[in-house]
């Protein structure tokens, strides 16, 4: 069993990194939706019927999984999630100790079924908080804006380095042009954001050093709804009458759901059937088996009434706190959204800060980053447009095509190239033409309308010495322009752009405007 | 004896000197082989017919190509647009340039451009990637670090960085498509070697003329095949409206870029004056011929 579980887990794994990568372009290609994989999650159904209250079946992965977990209980945690995989990886990494030590965390495990409800109470007020836990968004967060750009920065420099020993040329170009093409053909990515995000990171694999699956023992909110649901779980750990009362299966379980006192029982809230309890019985005796029982014992979750009433003044608390908000107006015309994205608040209600849409985007364009707090808090790690580091490429919509909860909408594509996402304005302090009466127009250039958003007039000007000289002067046509950004990416000036793109004229849509 | 000698000598010599045109005349390829005009222009014809006939007219690519030789083929990949938009060199031509070649005895040929657009969608869309991998072509994205600053010691640019296989290559094909353009009239040969240009080339549009032909000077190739099956009337270099393209069926190719360049402006309607950049590439001496008095080969197919 210990072997299969393995298996499904590294299979698992794989297939999660393998959708990730396919989340590039050309995306049609593949056949798969890469976003197939986020909607694995268990969360994502609860809170779409939440937001929506209708079942979508957009969903089927993650349905099938909470259909099954009543009978077999947290399967998922210890068979599919790939977070749960890395947990395990960075267990052996770096050495978790067993539950001898570590069961004095064992109180803390409540927090997880508070953040749930707590999730729960703040979506009934359209608040969305608990993306930012999904064990599926935070693994391809993790992905995307830390490990695959540390993985390309060590790859492609490495390899480069090594091109210039002049012996190693040839092999390390060799295996520079198969991993750019078959690998990450993306130009690289610098993320904002960066160390937020990494330090989540290191958090979650970190505190591994405390317990194993600290994580999933304690936080997870994906964990905590299927703890819930295998309270009756049928498929149950049976321990044998030649159980000598070790402990050792009690020490060694992943999620400390063997209680010390009772080896005979097992949480079903907790258990996430990695089956290493059997194989850590003593060989000669053996003593643990699985069995399906028509009449299975109660275990309930670890979560009183004391507890469920702290959560909800604390998320009440929240709700008001997040309403007052920080309204820095200042701040507010450069949240450019993707194009698609719905109408701000309810982008920000479905959006689970997944970094799919970044992920894609790195491939194309690449303006999408993850946003800071700008004008609330829950703004925090929303896809946003910062032209100066990519543009929005014309002739791409994969952001939306690659949405798991449809936060942008998948827009056909001649859709997308009329749908303006801002407007871009001139800088006339330092844009070139203006500022020193030379020739530029490198933003009219490049504009990608067919009938150019970027016009200019030719006038004369007198110039010091005395000689006139003609010099197109570039304007804004505010009904052409889309608020692609390309001008203000490819503006020649270092450092602040002298045209710039913000939300003026960007234009929200909703799921019934889709045809 | 001797005088009967000379004259004899003479006569043969006379009768020489008049029929010989008349010979070579009966002969144009052995006429052309030993004098191909200065530039070619090819009309009316599909682009694989335009080439052809525009290789033959200059002696065929042999003249240019030796055995062995390492050949950089540099089209326009700068947008992503698909071919009939006309903002991309077309592929076709592309394809069997690379074709060509081979045949004439290039050991590799390497397509590559800096791009605009994000250079996999050009590659892509453009249809090149596809057409010059067929015919053979070893077609590689541009790679950060092969950039090598090139003293260029010019009027105002001092050094530049150029991409190295554009500079170690044997023999360079410069394939433009020619195009309107809005900051510098109109884009062909001079201006599509700005896709072998690293560093930050927007910085490069102001004093255009100078900066082009400072650096044009140091990296000029060994022939130039301007594109002009499809040429693209306005909203150049990126185009994006259909009817801004115009079908031309045009080919135009020359061992000198200006001369070339110079040629295709009769496509637009503009004269020399028309465009700085080039006027100034023709008076800083970068045209190998004269171009009043231009040895042109038009050919119409039929």
């Amino acid at each position: 069993m210990v072997k299969a579980r393995k298996v499904s887990q590294i299979l698992f794994l794989l297939f999660f990194v393998f959708l990730f990568l396919q989340a590039r372009y050309p995306y049609e290609e593949v056949g798969v939706s890469s976003d197939i994989g986020l909607r694995f999650s268990p969360l994502i159904p609860l809170f779409d019927f939440i937001d929506t209250w209708v079942l979508s079946w957009r969903f089927w992965p993650a349905l099938v999984i909470l259909l099954f977990t009543p009978f077999f209980g947290r399967f998922f945690c210890g068979w599919i999630c790939p977070l749960g995989t890395t947990l395990d990886i960075t267990d052996k990494i770096v050495k978790s100790p067993s539950n001898k030590t570590a069961g004095k965390w064992q109180k803390w495990r409540y927090l997880k079924y508070a953040l749930l409800i707590a999730f729960i109470l703040l979506a009934l007020f359209g608040i969305n908080a608990w993306g930012y836990f999904d064990p599926l968004a935070l693994f391809n967060r993790m992905l995307t804006i830390i490990f695959y750009p540390l993985f390309t920065l060590i790859g492609e420099n490495t390899l480069l380095r090594l091109s210039e020993i002049s012996i190693l040329e040839t092999p390390a170009y060799f295996l520079y042009d198969s991993f750019k093409e078959w690998i990450m053909p993306e130009n690289q990515a610098f993320y904002q954001q960066v160390f937020w995000i990494g330090l989540l990171v290191v958090f979650v694999l970190g505190m591994e050093k405390v317990t194993r699956r600290f994580w999933c023992r304690h936080l997870c909110p994906a964990g905590a709804l299927l703890g819930f649901l295998s309270q009756f779980r049928f498929y149950e750990r049976i321990v044998g009458p030649a159980c000598p009362v070790c402990n050792q299966c009690q020490t060694e379980c992943k999620m400390n759901a063997i209680p010390a006192d009772d080896v005979g029982k097992t949480d079903k809230t907790e258990c996430i059937e990695c089956f290493n309890c059997a194989e850590v019985c003593p060989e000669k005796i053996s003593a643990i088996t699985y069995q399906w029982r028509w009449k299975p014992y109660h275990s309930a979750v670890d979560y009183n009434r004391r507890q469920f009433l702290a959560t909800s003044a604390a998320s009440l608390a929240v709700v008001g706190l997040l309403n007052i908000g920080l309204q820095n107006k200042d701040n507010k015309d450069r949240a450019i959204r993707p194009p698609g994205a719905l109408p701000e608040e309810q982008f920000q209600e479905r959006c689970i800060r997944c970094m799919e849409c970044v992920r894609i985007c790195a491939s194309n364009g690449g303006c999408l980053q993850p946003d800071h707090i700008r004008n609330d808090l829950l703004d925090l790690w929303l896809p946003v447009a910062v032209m100066r580091g990519g543009y929005c490429e014309y002739n791409c919509n994969l952001c939306g095509q690659v949405c798991p909860t449809e936060a942008i909408l998948p827009l056909p594509l001649e859709e997308k190239k009329k749908l303006p996402m801002g407007l871009a304005h001139f800088d006339k302090n330092i844009c070139i033409p203006y500022d020193r009466n030379e020739d530029c127009i490198v933003c009219e250039e490049h504009c990608p309308l067919p009938d150019k958003a970027i016009k200019f007039n030719v006038k004369d000007v007198l110039l010091a010495d005395g000689t006139t000289r003609k010099v197109k002067y570039p304007y804004v046509i505010k009904e052409l322009c889309i608020g692609c950004g390309i001008c203000e990416d490819k503006c020649p000036l270092v450092g602040k752009p002298g045209i710039f793109v913000n939300t003026k004229n960007q234009r929200r849509m909703r799921k019934s405007d889709l045809v | 004896m001797k005088r009967r000698k000379f004259l004899k000598a003479a006569a043969i010599g006379s009768a020489g000197v008049t029929l010989l045109p008349r010979i070579i005349s009966k002969y144009p390829s052995l006429y052309a082989q030993n004098n191909p005009p200065q530039a070619v222009w090819v009309e009316n014809g599909e682009p694989l017919d335009l080439l052809n006939t525009a290789l033959e007219e200059l002696g065929g690519l042999e003249n240019f190509v030796s055995k062995g030789d390492v050949v950089v083929v540099k089209p326009n990949i700068g947008w992503d647009r698909r071919p009939e938009l006309a903002a991309n060199t077309n592929p076709q031509l592309v394809g069997e340039l690379v074709r060509k070649c081979y045949e004439a005895g290039a050991k590799t040929v390497k397509v590559f451009d800096r791009t605009c657009n994000n250079s996999r969608r050009c590659y892509r869309n453009s249809k090149i990637e596809e057409a010059a991998k067929k015919a053979g072509a070893e077609v590689s994205q541009i790679r950060k670090n092969k950039f090598k600053e090139l003293p260029i010691n010019g009027k105002v640019i001092k050094e530049w960085p150029i991409y190295e296989d554009y500079l170690e290559a044997d023999k360079v094909i410069n394939v433009p498509i020619a195009k309107h353009h809005s900051m510098a009239t109109v884009t062909l040969g001079l201006k599509n070697l700005m896709g072998v240009m690293g560093g930050n080339r927007g910085s490069l549009h102001n004093n255009f003329a100078l900066k082009i032909v400072d650096i044009d000077r140091k990296i000029l190739p060994t022939l130039t095949i301007i594109d002009a099956y499809r040429i693209l009337t306005a909203n150049g270099p990126q185009g994006g409206n259909p009817d801004h393209v115009k079908l031309t069926k045009t080919l135009i190719a020359s061992s000198c870029t200006v001369s070339a360049d110079y040629l295709a402006l009769q496509l637009f309607g503009h004269s020399l004056d028309d465009v700085e950049y080039i006027k100034v590439a023709a008076d800083e001496g970068l045209a190998k011929y004269d171009l009043n008095n231009l040895n042109v080969k038009r050919v119409h197919l039929g």
